[in-house]
């Protein structure tokens, strides 16, 4: 009796908050993304803006990690719901595509508008249009820190000068408690530019892999030989172990990407950017991956909506809204007249930034790269356990993603 | 004899000080990282140095997580759906383990069984079904969604954890109860649930825990940032690369605090040490 | 029976269907749309105009080769099932016994901390663990060596090790569940039983093998089922601990596979495939392990 009573005015109780979304007849716009805590609030004000010129849409954000992003919004979308807009990097687009939960944008902007950004800006895939994008990098770069290294090593012999220089032992105690350089360098994409700066890539224009390459193979050996010939890289790093080295000061240099730059700052470090070293015995650069950062529009969106989610793109990816954006956040604007404009080339940072984005290759968009970046990973560290040669790992990262492409299709 | 004794007793309770001495290091080791890890600033994670309080440490996390982010919401948040899911939790495993304790019906066993079965399917394959049954039940961004499915996933094990506690208590007692006059819903309540108390407590935590610390469908479920619970907010302060870890380990911290304190003003009732023989007297 | 015990039985009846059917409706619908789509050929290209194809993704599931295979990291999911649970078990009960004594003091502080592990929040500290396994900076070789003397482990680079050390972190994170399990299944057994015993003159150990194991069976049994289930399903720790399976995709169980397939690769079938095969396996466990425990029966009846 009680309890039943009880029971009934709980369940009351939590109808309630369904019940608050009150309809209050405005236009409501969700964006999903995955942005650091420094873009969520500068992208609260830029919409606080929007929605002041134009009161009758209700536009919110919701953060959602990298992972989460992409499957949440698959499963979202396939079941006709998710946000009107999705905010990441260009390789969600390959998966959103072949699942059909994204709309082309060439028939929704003007030719003549997306003329005035970056061409690495706009993702077309399969012959359609599918982002837009207001950020250009995701890249890694070379972050040395001022104290330590005056001036930044331009190809890899002086890296591993500089390198040994700073790696010592500074108390005494017999381990070494600083090194020259430190990154994640067990992951990947965080191997990829030795990749190139051997000559080396991913994959083909068809999509198809290219692992079993000597760009491949340089790069392993090269890795191999500074962490235990030249002995300038710690045994095990992995991002956050290679973070906090260079933040206290026990690492000279780390290889980090273009979001990691604000926090070294906020840290009270004096770093500078510099574009990764040139490779002498092949006198290439070590390209990273570049990817755009922009927006595509969810396949469930009404007709209704729409128009206001074209504005609200424009808005965001207006000159006005990239300079704000790139003067706090240090991210490269794709809208050509901020991106040749006089910010851009006075900032050191932002100058270097530029010179590595050239030196890239953009990242692709083909839903196979995550089986290549899967079938790199295990033969790639059994090589750095010392398991397997260069060589024998190259063949294998082939391999085993051409298995994985196939296992992906079939 | 009784010498003997007291040496043994003696050394029995030396040793067992240092057992729980051990023990209580190993425990906290971590958890004191963490804390290290809210002290320092500029959010690193790790460490080269063993040291509890860092270098400049300061409390600018702990101020930040309430004036900077919207702690306090959602900590409201998870305390009201927490609370909810603890209550239905042990309104009911209490009911229906003493069903499953005392009475013999069809499908008893299967019902037993079944209990079991929910909770072994890996639930990273239960997200898109879930998520598309609570689209078509409108249940998305509700507090019910949440409640129902967290009771769902706790509800099992309570449920046997209580039948399996009430089946230590021999059915004589409320006999003797029914004798004394009252009826069987009295004696349930009166001289049944007393005695269970312990596996009460067991049930209240494990609920409590189950919402408080929960992500993956309050992810799916939650979508209004007004609406987010502790976990999730907590996730926020996570990238990809570059999460934001001094207010990540502060959140740790703060959000750890609610569950000790429940745990310490509920074990009082966990070992009551209200065992059988005082009841009978 | 009278109308009094009649309507008491209805009434719990009431209690009981409602959540029943709820428990039933959330686990249901997700249960049978796996099975129908495990049939099917559902992946990254046939995501809406998937169609039934048969049992081709259970064949996939045992016979697709990978390193390792289907059989190795079912069998390694086995040892990590059993050893966790074992520690578990036998660290949560005999911390029980240890605090259950009445000439302890300070036991709610005791306590409150051997309860931490079970009550921070996983994901920080998984990761916590993870930096304290770091070969050259992790706590845990900073003690081997300079405590004692011992050579470091390369915890998380090579595969046995790092197995090893996701046991440890999972081990840490378990053991509070079953000790606050034991000191509730501690309060059931009578006094007076020990008493009795120990007029007899029995040891503790005769004490602990007849009265107290026994007599924690009814409540540590649910527990120790269910726990067996949630761990062999346990992704979460392995996958943070050691970075996503590293070092070279050995530290996996058979979860992990399924979360690859579904949310790297969208092998939407595979996925479903393996998981009905993950819940068969752990349907027959539970059935034998029911029957020879007798679980579902009561302990005085």
């Amino acid at each position: 009796m009680a309890i039943g009573a009880g029971l009934c005015l709980l369940l009351s109780v939590l109808a309630v908050p369904a019940c608050r979304r009150s309809d209050d007849g405005k236009v409501r716009i969700t964006i999903w993304h995955q942005d650091r805590i420094e873009i969520r609030m500068m992208l609260q004000r830029q919409l606080d803006r929007f929605m002041q010129l134009h009161p009758e849409v209700k536009v919110e954000q919701l953060f959602k990690e990298t992972e989460e992003l992409r499957s949440g919004f698959i499963i979202a979308a396939l079941a006709g719901q998710g946000p009107e807009i999705v905010y990441g990097p260009s390789d969600q687009v390959g998966p959103f595509e072949m699942m059909n939960i994204i709309l082309p944008l060439e028939d929704l902007f003007q030719k003549d508008w997306l003329a005035g950004y970056d061409p690495r800006a706009v993702t077309w895939y399969k012959g359609h249009l599918y982002q837009v994008a207001d950020k250009l990098g995701n890249h890694l770069t070379l972050v040395y820190n001022k104290k330590l290294v005056p001036v930044p090593p331009q190809t890899d012999e002086e890296l591993i000068a500089v390198g040994k220089q700073l790696t010592a032992d500074t108390n005494g105690d017999g381990k070494i408690d600083r090194y020259g350089l430190t990154w994640n360098y067990t992951e990947p994409f965080f191997f990829i530019p030795f990749m190139t700066g051997f000559g080396g890539w991913i994959m083909d224009d068809q999509g198809r892999p290219t692992l079993d390459s000597r760009g491949t193979i340089g790069g392993l050996e090269f890795i191999k030989r500074i962490r235990d010939v030249e002995k300038i890289i710690p045994n095990e790093a992995d991002y956050n172990i290679a973070d906090i080295l260079f933040k206290d000061g026990n690492a000279g240099m780390i290889i980090n990407g273009d979001w990691s730059w604000a926090g070294y700052l906020k840290a009270g470090l004096d770093i500078g950017v510099a574009p990764l070293p040139k490779i002498t015995s092949t006198g290439l650069w070590c390209g990273t991956m570049v990817s755009p950062k922009g927006f595509s529009i969810n396949v469930n969106v009404t007709e209704t909506k729409k128009r206001w989610v074209l504005e609200l793109i424009r808005f965001l990816m207006s000159e006005g809204s990239q300079l704000e954006a790139t003067k706090e956040l240090f991210t490269m604007p794709t809208c050509l007249a901020v991106q040749h404009g006089d910010f851009v080339r006075d900032n050191e940072i932002l100058r270097n930034s530029q010179i590595q984005i050239d030196h890239g290759r953009p990242m692709p968009v083909v839903p196979e790269l995550r089986a290549i970046w899967d079938a790199m990973r295990p033969s790639y560290q059994s090589v750095l356990a010392g398991t397997m040669t260069a060589e024998q790992a190259a063949r294998e990262m082939q391999a085993l993603a051409l298995r994985r492409i196939k296992e992906m299709n079939e | 004899m009784i010498r003997n004794k007291h040496k043994t007793s003696a050394v029995r309770i030396t040793l067992s000080y240092l057992v729980l001495g051990f023990f209580v290091l190993v425990a906290l080791f971590p958890v004191l990282q963490i804390f290290t890890v809210s002290l320092r600033p500029a959010d690193r994670l790790l460490s080269t140095s063993l040291e509890i309080i860092p270098k400049n440490a300061s409390l600018d996390n702990y101020v930040a997580l309430f004036t900077e982010r919207p702690f306090f919401l959602w900590l409201m948040n998870s305390t009201f759906v927490a609370l909810v899911v603890t209550v239905t939790g042990v309104a009911l495993a209490s009911t229906c383990g003493y069903a499953f304790s005392r009475y013999h019906f069809i499908g008893k066993k299967f019902g037993l069984l079944s209990l079991l079965v929910t909770q072994m399917f890996p639930a990273t394959m239960l997200l898109l079904p879930m998520y598309i049954m609570l689209v078509m039940l409108h249940l998305i961004n509700t507090y019910i969604g949440i409640v129902v499915m967290y009771s769902a996933t706790a509800l099992p094990f309570c449920i046997w954890q209580m039948k399996g506690y009430y089946d230590t208590i021999p059915t004589s007692l409320e006999e003797a109860g029914t004798i004394d006059g009252c009826n069987q819903f009295q004696a349930f309540f009166k001289i049944i649930l007393p005695l269970a108390a312990p596996a009460l407590v067991i049930t209240a935590l494990f609920s409590f825990m189950a919402s408080w610390t929960e992500y993956v469908v309050a992810a799916q479920i939650l979508q209004d940032t007004e609406m987010w619970t502790l976990p999730l907010g907590l996730k926020s302060f996570e990238s990809n690369m570059g999460s934001e870890w001094g207010l990540y380990g502060a959140a740790s911290v703060i959000v750890t605090i609610p569950v000790v304190i429940l745990f310490l003003s509920l074990s009082r009732w966990l070992v009551s040490g209200l065992t059988l023989g005082s009841v009978k007297g | 029976m009278n109308t009094n015990t009649l309507r008491h039985r209805l009434y719990v009846f009431v209690l009981v269907v409602p959540a029943f059917i709820v428990l039933f409706g959330v686990v249901i619908y997700p249960f049978f749309y796996n099975v129908v789509i495990s049939l099917s050929n559902m992946n990254l290209r046939h995501i809406r105009d998937w169609r039934i194809v048969g049992l081709d993704q259970y064949v996939k599931v045992f016979t697709e080769p990978s390193q390792p295979d289907f059989y190795a990291v079912f069998l390694k999911t086995v040892i990590w099932t059993v050893v966790n649970l074992l520690f578990h078990v036998v660290i949560g009960v005999f911390l029980a016994l240890v605090l259950n004594q009445k000439e302890i003091r300070g036991k709610a502080i005791f306590r409150a901390i051997l309860i931490l592990p079970w009550a921070v929040p996983q994901l920080i500290v998984a990761l916590t663990w993870r930096g304290m396994f770091n070969y050259e900076y992790g706590a845990i070789n900073l003690i081997l060596t300079q405590w004692f003397g011992l050579p470091a482990v390369q915890w998380l680079k090579q595969p046995l090790e790092a197995f090893i050390a996701v046991i440890i972190a999972n081990v840490w994170l378990g053991f509070p569940f079953m000790m606050v399990i034991a000191l509730g299944a501690l309060q059931s057994i009578p006094q007076e039983l020990y008493e009795a015993a120990d007029i007899d003159g029995a040891s503790w150990y005769h004490k602990l093998k007849n009265i107290t194991i026994p007599l924690i069976r009814p409540v540590m049994v649910p527990a120790i089922t269910l726990g067996t289930i949630w761990t062999f399903n346990n992704l979460n720790i392995v996958w943070l601990v050691s970075n996503a399976g590293e070092p070279s995709d050995q530290t996996h169980l058979l979860v992990s596979f399924v979360y690859k397939a579904a949310f790297n690769f969208y092998r939407y079938g595979y996925g479903a495939a393996l998981s009905i095969v993950i819940f068969f396996i752990l349907l027959a466990f539970s059935l034998v392990f029911m029957r020879s425990s007798k679980a579902t029966e009561n302990v005085y009846s």
